[in-house]
């Protein structure tokens, strides 16, 4: 019998459902893996399962808040339980996509303008006031407002113009303390999977969505048959080589190690955009690390051996 | 979803082996998000304002002991055999007394007994949707009952609600543009509306009787609430200005619900068709639990548990209804029920009070969002408080908790109201308008 694997999923976050999906399909591929696999939820009795279980590794199958910010992994390494995926500086940046984009322009990597506007900016400065210059700055109207620290794109809205401005801003900002606002590139999205492997981070094919409504929101994500994928995505050779390029510069400049999921843009002109940087990627039916990980002849079981392995391999 | 619980005293995960097996239908079926929350901060420090469970801890025991024995003595074996699908013949009797108390008059053949209200509303979906069929509601409305619409998988229609209840004028544009028969049935509680608080004005309720003749559908009446009234005067029922009505009634609240006791007034050819259904989901109601009840309701002592239920509620409402004043801030706007269980609260437009659960529960409170009362997910940026289980020291605080949730929101509305980024409503109030 191999290793006792725990599985973390669901937890208290909003992205709970979502995480429960990509949790059980991990724990079926390890079971069949031939794992002593457990499932836990994040629950008040986490820490004391844990303990009682003494697992050789943890899988994190979390989304969000908690699994994705970085306070599960520092929770583990107080534990000293090895676990799969980025380590806590890298959750930490990349829950963070005001921070994680600030590195990713000062390293020359092209991302979308942007203003941050956090609560008490608006609070207890009047940035209210200011709203007017956000146009100049972000390059015009659309714009996306989205909450600096989300996953599955919860509280996120494409404004068309001023004075929807606000109303976007007031519903990101019931999702956290603070609100991006992008300029919004128009093409072809795409998300970009890496992969650490013997021979450095390998760039998996990218795949590229597009939402029938015309939004790749939360439903357009986990509702079958509202998205179409195309993996690999619809590119030239040169816009690929350079897609991929990002990918791998965005996953070495945040420090993830692993596994990580980029997210950008392509716009008319053929130029990529990095959006995001996911550092725990859904693996429900609908993700896409697992879509581009078969394209790469990788199937979901292997996927997920490969990344226990991982961790496994790099103890505490 | 595919999760079925974690274990007592372990974060283990028990997953569903059997899904991907399940009938279509129950796709459609979700528990909601939200309530998975809930059950993660399920503490005793936790001041629950979201559910709406009768105090049944005010219910004298040696009351229910006494019904009990004299169902056994009275009844002995019948209350404990089969019994007839339609229910006890006295227990009809006393169903008919009560109704005849708030002004509808029935003989014992116009109902029969339900295992609760609930069972009425899933039998009233069965027999008459198809799928696609439409449902007139409430906007916001009572989760069971879209639950239970549910699985018959209808299209929903929501009526915008305001403090007198349905909008009876949306409700006529809606049916205008449906056509006659264009809905199966309309449903909506009248009284201290579930989840809104609002009770339906008599002209109102004349409005939406004579709507529902011109274009020949049926009105579903759920009326669970209608004895807990705290003020003002009774309104008559629908169904005592209109014998087509369909009545649904409960002992949950003038009783208990683990009796699992209501019942449905219908004309006799829907009842045939009801009672069919109902054969197929249970046979007969608890012959038990209704010969127990019949003696409950014998002479007048129930009368005076009731009047010390109504009394508790009474000031759990004034309680929380001064800590609305006393706590919350000046830009949320509230109902105040003249009965029944429910605050309904609204905050400025574009708030959302889904994610504020999170915050609300860390603050050792629960609400309900308000969009968990629609069908299409609207209604975020209200919340529905329940005063009828906590003690009034403990609703006063609760309010005081969430007032602190939403004040850190509303400080960033008034941030942009203030530079004029937002405009003014009146009372923060921006009721959804249906496209």
């Amino acid at each position: 019998m191999k290793e006792k694997i725990a599985v973390l999923m669901g937890g208290r976050s909003l992205e709970r459902e979502v995480s429960l999906r990509s949790g059980e399909r991990v724990f079926g591929a390890l079971t069949e893996l031939g794992y002593r696999a457990i499932a836990l939820d994040v629950t008040s009795e986490l820490v004391d399962t844990l303990r009682r279980e003494r697992p050789d590794a943890v899988y994190i199958a979390l989304h969000g808040r908690f699994g994705e910010d970085g306070t599960v992994q520092e929770a583990l390494e107080f534990l000293g339980i090895p676990y799969t995926g980025p380590g806590v500086v890298a959750s930490l940046l990349a829950w963070d996509k005001s921070l994680s984009k600030r590195l990713m322009a000062a390293a020359g990597v092209p991302t979308p303008p942007w203003v941050t506007f956090t609560a008490d900016a608006f609070k207890e400065m009047g940035a209210a006031g200011a709203l007017d210059l956000v146009p100049a700055a972000v390059g015009g109207f659309p714009v996306v407002v989205k909450p600096t620290k989300q996953g599955s794109a919860l509280g996120l809205t494409r404004v068309a113009d001023a004075e929807a401005l606000p109303e976007a801003l007031l519903s990101a900002l019931s999702y956290g303390d603070a609100a991006l606002v992008e300029k919004w590139v128009d093409g072809r999205e795409l998300a970009v999977s890496v992969l650490d492997g013997p021979d450095g981070p390998a760039v998996l094919p990218a795949v590229e969505m597009v939402a029938k409504s015309g939004l790749f929101d939360f439903r357009a994500m986990y509702t079958r048959g509202e998205t179409e994928y195309y993996c690999p995505a619809r590119l030239t050779p040169d816009v690929t080589a350079e897609v991929e390029r990002l990918a791998a510069r965005c996953h070495a400049l945040l420090g993830c190690r692993d596994v990580s999921r980029v997210d950008m843009v392509v716009d008319g002109d053929g130029h990529p955009w990095v959006l995001e940087v996911n550092t725990s990627p859904g693996m429900t039916e609908t993700s896409l690390l697992p879509m581009a990980g078969e394209a790469a002849g990788l199937d979901f079981k292997n996927l997920v051996d490969r990344l226990t392995l991982a961790a496994l391999t790099r103890g505490m | 979803m595919r999760k079925a619980g974690s274990a007592m005293g372990s974060a283990r995960v028990i997953f569903d082996r059997w899904d991907g097996r399940y009938a279509a239908a129950m796709a459609d079926v979700r528990s909601s998000a939200v309530r998975d929350l809930f059950a993660a901060a399920s503490r005793p420090d936790v001041i629950s304002l979201s559910g709406g469970m009768p105090d049944v801890r005010r219910v004298p025991h040696e009351a229910v002991s006494r019904a009990v024995r004299e169902a056994l003595k009275h009844d002995g074996p019948a209350a404990l055999q089969y019994g007839s699908s339609e229910g006890r013949y006295p227990l009809r009797s006393t169903i008919v007394g009560l109704m005849a108390e708030t002004g509808v008059r029935l003989s014992e053949d116009d109902l029969i007994v339900t295992s609760g209200a609930q069972q009425g509303l899933d039998l009233l979906a069965k027999v008459f949707l198809d799928p696609g069929d439409t449902v007139i509601c409430e906007g916001p409305t009572y989760v069971g009952a879209l639950q239970a619409f549910s699985v018959y998988r209808p299209r929903i229609e929501w009526i915008e609600t305001d403090e007198h209840g349905m909008r009876v004028d949306l409700l006529e544009e809606t049916l205008r543009r449906l056509g006659p028969q264009g809905a199966k049935f309309i449903y909506t509680i009248p009284n201290f509306q579930n989840p809104a608080g609002v009770t339906l004005t008599p002209d109102r309720r004349r409005r939406l009787l004579e709507l529902a003749r011109e274009y020949d559908i049926p009105v579903v009446e759920d009326d669970p609430y209608g004895r807990l009234r705290y003020e003002g005067g009774h309104v008559l029922p629908l169904r005592a200005l209109d014998a087509d009505v369909i009545y649904l009634g409960t002992f949950s609240k003038i009783f208990a619900p683990g009796l699992r006791l209501g019942w449905m007034a219908a004309p006799r050819p829907i009842l045939a068709k009801v009672l069919l259904a109902k054969q197929g989901a249970d046979l007969c109601g608890s012959s038990f639990a209704q010969s127990v009840a019949e003696h409950y309701m014998k002479g007048t002592a129930w009368r005076r548990v009731l009047a010390d239920l109504t009394k508790t509620y009474h000031e759990r409402r004034d309680a929380m209804l001064a800590a609305l004043v006393e706590h919350f801030p000046a830009d949320v706007t509230w109902t105040h029920p003249e009965g029944g269980f429910f605050v309904w609260v609204t905050l400025p437009a574009h708030l959302d009070t889904r994610p504020l659960l999170a915050e609300a529960v860390e603050h050792g409170v629960t609400f309900v969002p308000g969009s968990d009362f629609y069908p299409d997910g609207s209604g975020r940026n209200s919340l529905r408080l329940a005063f009828c289980y906590e003690e009034p020291a403990r609703i006063e605080e609760g309010v005081r908790r969430i007032a602190e949730v939403l004040e850190d929101k509303l400080a960033l509305y008034r941030a942009f109201v203030t530079a004029g980024a937002l405009p003014v409503v009146p009372g923060g109030q921006r009721q959804e308008v249906r496209a």
